[in-house]
């Protein structure tokens, strides 16, 4: 026992080291919220803020219909997200544990997803979505979202590092393909499925370009397109812009402290690799 | 064995997530149908109770178009919608907007583009109405139809740091018409930054509008369209003074970061360590509000042989052509233009007027801002007709039929001149063969 | 055992051949199901996805690679003139050099700090894990235009943190704007503290899935904690460092927000990367053939470097 105490020591050090390497730019980032317009930019430099406000958050709040983009990129981000999930566990598990010519072709073809910049099919993509009548709706903003390198591999390496004999031992109790993975591979994959849900939740809450193209209806707009609104084309607010990303990102973090834990509690490994 | 026991008694557990999933599926198909119908604002007509205005602007300057909006709505019986559009992007969407048939009604807009501009509607009837004195040069017009009308002007302009020139004990010109030299101002600013212990003399926007204002100021005349609307290479006092302004770039009169790297010269200014900052009235609101350390003033642009400086347009205001939405949008742009109506949108947006003999009072508080917009009016008045060329030559360009400059080399080959990758003869070849390149 | 019954009553009554020939072809046809139909089901919305929303587009624009298009109107077919010009213009292999220069220091740079943030938020003997859980967790939120501010404040040339430091000390103000290498070296630091995140979340879904056993036999046999990480952890995460190092080269290989809000690619254009490049050559001016071709070029790349790394993954496996 008493070998833990330089352990922890060391530990500490190491975790805090790097919070501070971390945290600085974080911290400059959230106390300058609550600093007036006036003290951001003086000089000498001030970390913390001489004369507090919130004003920042209010004038952001009050510059566009935060509540109702807020819901707005609830509704994209939710959905994307469940849509993404299933959609990358099965391509991830068929990836991974069956082999077959086409197979690995398409593993290349999920990669090229993220090879092209966006730019080069924005025009194009617009006129499919456009042609499926899509344009002006939230559905038109998650459909070309869903399909992500990222989430695809995430679950194909998952489910390569799961024993073979689990699949074979299924095979021949008699299940089928698809229920083998419904019932014994998906709930395998808690952990992968938490930490997806927390990565696309982000990137559909900060999409900004395409919903602005997208979407026509101000009743629609997500947040990324109110908080974009306070940069102008000469001026930028950084007072009401710091105030307004604070407030956008809340709730990110609140999503991501609770899926965190799944995947810190999960303790599916005992069984899984003998 | 043991092992798909103990996965199987896990399973029980996550049962609920196919089904879940599915009906969040569900859920979403039907909650994105019904948007796709409630969506669309140009789409439907039903009797024209309503239009959408586009527009790209801060909380603040898109409130004057609230007011104007009520009052248009209790007068013709037709909502005005206004669309706050981020300006990242803005051309993008009405690109776009445009292939699906989905334009707003009205918008005002950063500049025309050729693949809408045969979508809109005459607004000569406004522009040329003679109560209304809107100043004919400031028009977009093509075949003897206006296409837009802009609602308000941009002038570059200088600001200075009044608590430092009053430490320095240094005056300030109170007047544009005894307005000082760019030879002037520099020594003047050289003499507060010693005098004070201040760090730079000047830091200057980096852009090619407000370039031109320096080289005017030295008697050049920028890069100009030949006849066959190409440019031509400009005279020599233009390389001169290019020449002179990279010079300045030492980190003594001005910090290199900002021309040769992009640092941002508004967040330099509001430190108090500099001197003065040369942009444009755009700043007047937020300094304003921000700027608390120190005071600061509007002074009158540094002149040469001809009192000038760059004048630019605001937005662009047009009316599209959508069905029986299009009368109601003429209407509207009508009604934005009466003078009444103007000079209560340009006082609560703070705009620099396009109309003439209108009696203005800007609502500020801060007597700096107050001043700086009378200082404006009164650079605008003076300025030299050269003033306007920058968006008069953009356009010449589109009524032409060329793309538009959207990526002015000036700012990059400037950059290679003040880091010493080039000379003042390459970098002023390269800024004309790229302008040339991208109206093709 | 009950359920094999019937069967063996069913083959008594056949004979051997038919027997073995209808145990083939029905075999034949149940790996079809299973290994054909199951698969292509499973991939199926991801494959209509690809091809509506990817392929679809993406030969589009292909297409306009080898136009002249503006954006505008016709778009006249000028073959492999986009190609030709991309591949004799000086800017391009600037930018290709200054962008593998900055994925070869961001990718390593990345990996070991989000593994390394990974392993001490889930180390058992760290305290005042769940603020660093939120501190490394933030800076993946933070736009790229709020992380251009907030680098320029820490090292701006004029009046940034870090040069305010350094002349307190008595020292000289370091050019962190207008040299283009530390300009870079800001990007790459930028560039990694924004990545950390989306990796560590990786790293600590695979370190949670170890078997705890692994380590309890390690500690019987007196490993130390390196031993233990270096032997057990790093072996048992490998596929998600393979997945980290893939994704984070292409990433940064198509980095553009972040450079141009904290540097526009400054000074000058000395840190113009391919994105940059294919913006301000292309897109901002109205050659949306020419930045076509120079994107798909840059697929071209990208999968090249793809496909070496999953060909070398493969190798490492078998």
């Amino acid at each position: 026992m008493d070998n833990l105490l330089p352990k922890k020591v060391w530990a500490t050090a190491a975790l805090w080291f790097m919070v501070a390497l971390y945290g600085v730019p974080v911290l400059w980032f959230l106390l300058s919220s609550v600093k007036p317009a006036g003290e951001l930019f003086s000089y000498p430099l001030t970390l913390f803020p001489k004369q507090p406000t919130i004003s920042g958050f209010t004038q952001a709040w009050t510059s566009f219909d935060f509540s109702r983009y807020f819901g707005n990129t609830l509704v994209v981000a939710v959905s994307a997200t469940l849509i993404t999930i299933v959609t990358s566990a099965t391509c991830g598990y068929a990836l991974a544990k069956y082999t077959n010519w086409w197979l690995r072709a398409f593993t290349i073809c999920i990669l090229a997803t993220t090879m092209l910049p966006g730019e080069v099919i924005l025009s194009p993509l617009f006129l499919i979505v456009r042609d499926l009548g899509l344009y002006n709706s939230l559905a038109g903003v998650v459909a070309p979202s869903v399909i992500t390198a990222t989430g695809t591999f995430l679950f194909r390496q998952f489910f390569l590092s799961v024993p073979r004999d689990l699949l074979d031992a299924a095979r021949i109790d008699g299940s089928g393909e698809l229920s083998i993975f419904v019932r014994i591979m998906l709930p395998l994959s808690r952990p992968i499925i938490m930490t997806l849900a927390i990565m696309s939740f982000q990137w559909r809450w900060n999409d900004y370009i395409w919903p602005l193209v997208i979407l026509n209806d101000p009743n629609e707009f997500t947040l990324q397109i109110g908080v974009a609104s306070i940069v102008g084309a000469e001026n930028v607010n950084w007072s009401v812009l710091l105030g307004a990303s604070v407030l956008s990102m809340i709730p990110l973090v609140v999503i991501y402290l609770i899926f965190q834990k799944y995947v810190m509690n999960a303790d599916l490994s005992a069984g899984l690799k003998d | 064995m043991t092992t798909s026991a103990t996965t199987r008694g896990r399973l029980m557990r996550w049962r609920w997530l196919p089904v879940t999933v599915a009906a969040a599926l569900a859920l979403t198909a039907c909650g994105s149908s019904s948007d796709g119908d409630s969506g669309g604002g140009s789409g439907g007509g039903s009797g024209a109770k309503s239009i959408t205005f586009w527009l790209s602007a801060s909380a603040a300057q898109a409130q004057g178009y609230h007011d104007l909006a009520k009052e248009f709505e209790a007068k013709e019986g037709v909502k005005v919608e206004i669309v706050n559009v981020p300006y990242d992007g803005y051309q993008d969407k009405l690109r776009q907007a445009a292939q699906a048939n989905s334009l707003p009604d009205a918008a005002s807009v950063p500049s025309l583009d050729t693949i809408w501009i045969n979508q809109l509607q005459d607004l000569g009837a406004t522009a040329n109405a003679p109560a209304n004195k809107i100043n004919k040069d400031l028009l977009t017009v093509q075949d003897g139809k206006v296409l837009c009308i802009p609602s308000d002007l941009t002038a570059a302009g200088l600001f200075v740091n009044k608590s430092l020139f009053e430490k320095a004990k240094v005056d300030i010109p109170a007047d544009p018409d005894k307005a000082w030299t760019w030879d002037e101002f520099l020594a003047a600013a050289t003499k507060v930054r010693t005098a004070t212990n201040a760090k730079y003399d000047l830091v200057y926007d980096q852009s090619p509008a407000r370039i031109r204002a320096f080289i005017y100021g030295h008697g050049g005349k920028g890069f100009q369209l030949g006849p066959d609307n190409k440019y031509a290479t400009p005279d020599d006092a233009t390389v001169q003074a290019l020449s002179k302004f990279a010079s300045l770039n030492d980190d003594k009169v001005m910090p290199k970061s900002v021309w040769g790297a992009g640092a941002d010269p508004n967040a330099l200014f509001k430190s108090g360590q500099v001197v003065a900052y040369f942009s444009g009235v755009w700043q007047v609101a937020d300094f304003a509000e921000s700027i608390t350390d120190f005071d600061w003033a509007s002074a009158p642009t540094p002149v040469g042989t001809i009192h000038a400086t760059d004048i630019n347009l605001g937005g662009k205001v047009v009316a599209f052509n959508n069905g029986d939405k299009a009368d109601p949008a003429k209407k509207w742009v009508d009604h934005i233009f009466q003078p009444a109506n103007y000079t209560k949108l340009a006082q609560v947006n703070g705009y620099l007027p396009v109309e003439s003999g209108l009696t203005l009072n800007y609502p500020f508080k801060n007597k700096a801002a107050l001043d700086a917009f009378q200082l404006y009016l009164k650079e605008i008045e003076l300025a030299d007709p050269i003033s306007s060329y920058g968006h008069q030559s953009g356009t010449k360009l589109l009524l032409a039929g060329k793309s538009s400059i959207q990526d002015d080399p000036t700012k990059v080959e400037m950059a290679k001149l003040i880091n010493g990758q080039q000379d003042v003869k390459k970098t002023v070849d390269n800024i004309v063969s790229g302008l040339n390149q991208q109206i093709g | 055992m009950a359920e094999s019954v019937p069967q063996s009553a069913g083959r008594a009554d056949e004979t051997p051949a038919r027997t073995a020939s209808r145990w083939w072809s029905g075999l034949r046809t149940r790996r079809h199901d299973r290994y054909t139909l199951a698969p292509l089901l499973l991939i199926s919305s991801n494959l209509a996805l690809f091809l509506l929303f990817f392929l679809w587009p993406a030969v589009i624009g292909l297409g306009y690679s080898f136009t002249s298009y503006t954006g505008v109107g016709s778009a006249p077919f000028v073959g492999l003139d986009n190609y030709q010009r991309l591949l004799s213009d000086d800017a391009f292999y600037a930018a290709l050099v200054r962008t593998l220069i900055f994925t070869a220091a961001v990718v390593p740079l990345t990996y070991v700090a989000s593994l390394s943030a990974a392993v001490l938020i889930v180390n058992p003997y760290s305290r005042g894990k769940p603020v660093a859980r939120v501190i490394f967790f933030v800076p993946w939120l933070i736009s790229p235009i709020i992380a251009g501010v907030i680098w320029r404040w820490i090292f701006g040339e004029n009046f940034g943190l870090v040069n305010y430091v350094i002349i307190a000390l008595g020292g000289e103000a370091v050019p962190w704007q207008s040299n283009a290498d530390l300009s870079l070296i800001i990007v790459i630091i930028a560039a990694a503290w924004g990545n950390t995140a989306v990796n560590m979340l990786m790293f600590v879904a695979a370190i949670k899935n170890v078997p705890a056993a692994y380590y309890e036999a390690a500690s019987l046999d007196g490993a130390g904690s390196w031993a233990k990480f270096r032997h057990i952890t790093l072996p048992s995460i490998a596929p998600t460092s393979f997945i980290v190092i893939l994704l984070t080269t292409l990433h940064s290989m198509k980095e553009y927000a972040l450079i141009q809000a904290v540097n526009a690619g400054g000074p000058g254009t000395e840190n113009n990367l391919l994105i940059q490049y294919i913006f301000t050559t292309g897109f901002r001016r109205a050659q949306i053939g020419y930045a076509s071709a120079a994107s798909f070029v840059l697929m071209l790349l990208l999968m090249i470097i793809a496909i070496t790394q999953l060909v070398i993954n493969r190798r490492k496996d078998s």
